[in-house]
């Protein structure tokens, strides 16, 4: 059964990842990943592992996180790769790292708005003081190429316009909204990572995250899609709360792991860049689509609190900047994504 | 007599308000106090008394081994059964704050001098450390016991994430707690969080339902124990001695903080390191030989 | 359009406090068999406070929840089968597990009303499950529009489906219930409801101006039949919405005669608002104490209106039942 799960991960990076010989710049280097025992970090070293091993490229990856032990248990195939060297340690309280690194994706702190709202000193604390107290261990590296920082969409605001959100958007946050901690906290990092490039020259790129799904996302997890998928597969009925109408867009995670690999050799230092899909779907037809994509015949229930809304919320990157910069496009189509992430799931399930 | 030499792992409020406990102890010495950054409010506290501090974790016990002879842990449930592991292999006494139930349970008043003989002894809960001794009281002195229940109300100010995400562990672990003290067949542990502004203080209920219930063969141990668990525990009292009601017991006890780092109204977190420093005392008077 | 209002009937559980929670499983088999007739859309079932709280503290069920909740599955087949659920009284492991595999279909976990954290496992372990989760806000009236909506926010993060708010001491009169609905409608995704209790005889009121002010989840009970002054007469709760034009989906004559079979057999009295209730109403006392306080307040001779009005001002949150032996043990020390 796992072997049939890999085999997916294998394929999909294998699909996405389209200028394999671009990655021979990161041959014999190695990348540290913060918050690498995650969704982010699995991803990321699924295609290294892809790439190590279709290619006669060799890159080392230091995976840094607070649980090890997990991550050995959930991903043995990736634990026991001799490219792979792991660091437990809490990013918050870091000191040191490995002085031959000479990439950096930081990566840690979870983006789950259950934690954020249930601990949200933790949750400030981890992009404060985790960003840091890594950009000051990162600044006494040597031979340090490039850091890539993920941030949020988040960091935003509220978007009520038709638009697709461009890197110099900025919009309003809502006041009373117990949420705000992370992407405030997010903000605080992004402005950190502004100044370890300016004062003390950092080769600091930033990364916008939208939604991503696929495999190793927890399908318990707070958001639409994966409540919807984690229905369909529980047999339905597929609930949609809230807003049918709200619009959002999915990367696939092999088209994520490979645009932020891409983006360690292509992003220009400085930039911020999104990174997302820019096909908006709303709600109903992403339920739409997933009734569809599984097996068995399902409900689809609604429930708002509003019967109309004044406005619809829309949080879809443009992806022009990213795409003419690392020169990536979006491979797997929103039916391909749910297809596999639910084919997966579900052998997850019966594992 | 010679100081029993202590270390504390984790510098949240229970490592910090154990660490100002022991500097009134004439039994115990602090010489090092442990957490994983340097910056926290503890740490400060801490380098502000004197106190030797370090931020590496379990490593400095292990550099440091032959200074400590007892490790209070108040890290979290899954740290502790790591540390464990490793200072279990260097003999070090650890007496846990945690919920990791690694060691034997220990209410002071209850079975001090048996806990001694052990390496790991487990403080049960907050509430437990309340509520348990009563139970025990109940089950010693009456025949029949056939069911106890205890409930807590705490200030909601005094629990923090933790505590909110595993009320199912606090009430499990309790539950085991009451049962193991007291012999009762079937136990109950119900927590309440109450927001009220200024602060409640904890207050505990322990109900039980006996046959025949001798309540004055009651209220004298009841006093007895209450008078034992003051001489560890300065703000514990009782507020309603026994009384048979509806065909139940009911006793009620309120713990008030010393008000050391944390609050006064933290009764429930004051309780469990009055308790821990109790037991670590006991060690060092083992030790040098002291009734 | 029309709208559909979302009747959870709680007869069966809120009901258990008017009896001092002595349901026996013959009295559920029989109501929960009319309700399903009647079309009732959730029917509620337990103990007063829910799965796991069988207690000295706040009373011992007659029956087990297993019993009953089995005893319900069997006799519902349209209606959905729901249950209460406070953290701190129910554990997942102890209680919550075998509850759904007994073939709970809602669950609505709930917390007094400034709490809301101490509910994100519980919601999560119901989705994970699959089952429908709704958040339940206790004692509403002690917490600002503003305080409610973040708590309510909390719940919905953690995978509630709809929140609840209670008015557990029956202490609103309409424009609080406008002033909170509206602001929860306005800051939550998910559907709004209310819980209505009678001390100050505004139960059907209240819950007429919460779905004016945007709710879509109503409870009622038969007869009101629930703890203190009781709930809205979910059987007055339909006619009056099917005269606004609103649906239900129960057909009034059915849960008409719902009613009339639960006064004949489910209680020993129908409730009615005493005197000793209106003033547990404007103190702001948890409706499940009135038992509790009207039994030991003559055990010790002491008056009850006094016994609510000290209850009102420590504040005191449902769960605490034990504090009334000691008010009561205050009251009567002040007197000497």
């Amino acid at each position: 059964m796992s072997l049939a799960k890999n085999k997916i991960v294998f394929e999909d990076c294998k699909t996405s990842c389209v200028e394999i010989e671009s990655f021979s710049i990161l041959d014999n280097k190695s990348i540290l990943i913060t918050g690498g025992t995650g969704f982010i970090g699995k991803w990321i070293a699924e295609m290294v592992s892809y790439i190590n091993s279709t290619s006669k490229i060799n890159i080392k990856l230091y995976l840094l996180g607070r649980d090890i032990a997990k991550f050995k248990e959930e991903v043995p195939h990736l634990a026991e790769k001799s490219f792979m060297d792991f660091i437990e340690q809490d990013v918050r309280y870091l000191h040191d790292l490995p002085s031959n690194i000479n990439y950096i994706i930081h990566a840690a702190g979870s983006p789950d708005n259950r934690e954020h709202v249930s601990d949200p000193l933790k949750t400030i604390e981890t992009f404060y003081k985790g960003t840091q107290s890594l950009l000051d261990a990162a600044s006494r590296i040597q031979d340090l190429k490039k850091i890539v920082h993920l941030s949020s969409h988040q960091v935003y605001g509220k978007n009520e316009t038709e638009q697709l959100i461009s890197e110099n958007y900025f919009g309003p946050f809502e006041g009373l909204n117990i949420s705000n901690c992370y992407a405030e906290s997010k903000r605080i990092a992004e402005t950190l990572c502004s100044y370890y490039k300016n004062n003390l020259g950092l080769p600091i790129i930033i990364l916008r995250p939208f939604a991503f799904i696929g495999p190793y996302q927890d399908l318990e997890k707070p958001w639409a899609i994966n409540s919807f998928i984690r229905d369909a597969i529980l047999g339905g009925p597929i609930r949609i709360l809230g807003n049918g109408l709200t619009e959002r867009s999915y990367l696939y995670a092999s088209d994520m792991a490979y645009c932020i690999l891409k983006s360690l050799i292509d992003g220009k230092i400085g930039e911020i860049y999104n990174l997302g899909s820019n096909t908006p779907i709303s709600l109903n037809e992403l339920a739409f689509k997933i009734q569809s994509h599984s097996a068995t015949k399902m409900e689809i229930l609604s429930r708002s609190s509003k019967e109309n809304y004044l406005s619809i919320s829309k949080l879809v990157p443009n992806t022009n900047k990213i795409a003419k910069d690392l020169n990536v496009k979006e491979i797997f189509t929103i039916d391909e994504a749910i297809n596999r992430t639910l084919l997966w799931n579900q052998l997850n399930k019966n594992n | 007599m010679k100081k029993l030499k202590v270390a504390i792992l984790g510098s949240g409020n229970i490592g910090t308000d154990l660490l100002i406990k022991i500097q009134r102890s004439e039994f115990l010495e602090c010489v090092l106090f442990i957490g994983r950054n340097l910056s926290s409010s503890g740490m400060a506290k801490a380098i502000a008394m004197g106190v030797k501090v370090s931020d590496e974790s379990i490593n400095a016990i292990v550099k440091n081994s032959d200074l400590v002879d007892l490790v209070f842990d108040a890290t979290s449930a899954k740290d502790a059964k790591i540390h464990w592991d490793i200072l279990d292999k260097l003999g070090k006494i650890v007496v846990d704050m945690t919920p990791a139930k690694l060691g034997i349970f220990c209410i002071p008043a209850v079975n001090l001098d048996e806990v001694v003989e052990h390496r790991n002894v487990n403080m049960i809960t907050c509430g437990g450390q309340a509520s348990i001794p009563i139970a025990h009281v109940i089950g010693k002195t009456q025949k029949n016991v056939e069911y106890i229940e205890v409930v807590s109300s705490i200030a909601s100010r005094s629990a923090g994430p933790a505590t909110r995400l595993n009320l199912d562990e606090y009430v499990d672990t309790t539950e085991n707690g009451v049962k193991h003290f007291s012999n009762a067949p079937r136990t109950k542990a119900i927590l309440n969080l109450n927001p009220a502004n200024p602060c409640i203080d904890m207050q505990t209920t322990i109900f039980a339902q006996v046959e025949n219930p001798d309540m004055d063969y009651l209220q004298k141990e009841i006093d007895v124990m209450i008078k034992k668990i003051q001489e560890y525990v300065p703000g514990y009292s009782l507020l309603v001695p026994p009384v048979f009601e509806n065909g139940r017991i009911v006793i009620m006890v309120k713990a008030q903080g010393l008000g050391d780092y944390l609050p006064k109204y933290a009764g429930n977190l004051d309780i469990i390191n009055c308790a821990a420093i109790a037991v670590a005392e006991q060690y060092s008077k083992k030790i040098n030989n002291i009734k | 359009m029309v709208k559909q209002i979302l009747i959870s009937d709680s007869t069966l559980r809120d009901g258990n406090h008017a009896c001092a929670h002595q349901l026996s499983i013959d009295q559920i088999a029989i109501y929960a068999e009319a309700a399903d007739k009647a079309g009732v859309p959730i029917v509620e079932v337990g103990h007063g406070n829910g799965l796991g709280a069988s207690s000295l503290q706040v009373g011992l069920c007659k029956e087990t929840d297993k019993d009953m909740l089995e005893t319900a599955r069997k006799h519902l087949s349209k209606s959905k089968l729901g249950i209460h659920v406070i953290p701190g009284f129910a554990t997942i492991k102890r209680d919550l597990i075998s509850a759904i595999d007994i073939g709970v279909d809602v669950v609505r976990v709930a917390s007094h009303c400034t709490e809301a954290d101490i509910t994100q496992r519980h919601l999560g372990y119901v989705r994970e499950r699959g089952k429908e989760a709704y958040g339940v806000l206790m004692m509403s009236h002690m917490a600002s529009a503003t305080v409610l909506v973040e708590e309510a926010q909390k719940m919905e993060l953690y995978g509630a489906e709809g929140i609840i708010i209670m008015d557990s001491a029956g202490a609103y009169l309409p424009s609080d219930v406008q002033e909170k609905i509206s602001a929860l409608v306005n800051g939550l995704k998910v559907p709004v409801g209310f819980h209505a209790h009678n001390n100050l005889g505004m139960s059907i009121a209240n819950s007429i101006t919460a779905i004016e002010s945007g709710a879509k989840i109503l409870d009622g009970t038969a007869r009101g039949f629930g703890a203190g002054a009781g709930n809205a007469q979910i059987e007055v709760l339909v006619a009056v919405l099917e005269k606004m034009g609103f649906i239900t989906g129960i057909d009034l004559y059915k849960i008409l005669d719902a009613s009339d079979v639960a006064e004949k057999n489910v209680m020993s009295s129908v409730p009615i608002i005493k005197s000793d209730s209106i003033v547990s109403g404007l103190s702001g006392v948890f409706s499940g104490f009135a038992k509790h306080v009207t039994r030991i307040s003559s055990e010790y001779e002491v008056d009850p209106r006094d016994v609510y009005r000290e209850l009102g001002k420590r504040k005191i949150v449902g769960g605490q039942e034990d504090i009334i032996i000691e008010v009561v043990m205050d009251l009567i020390r002040n007197r000497k």
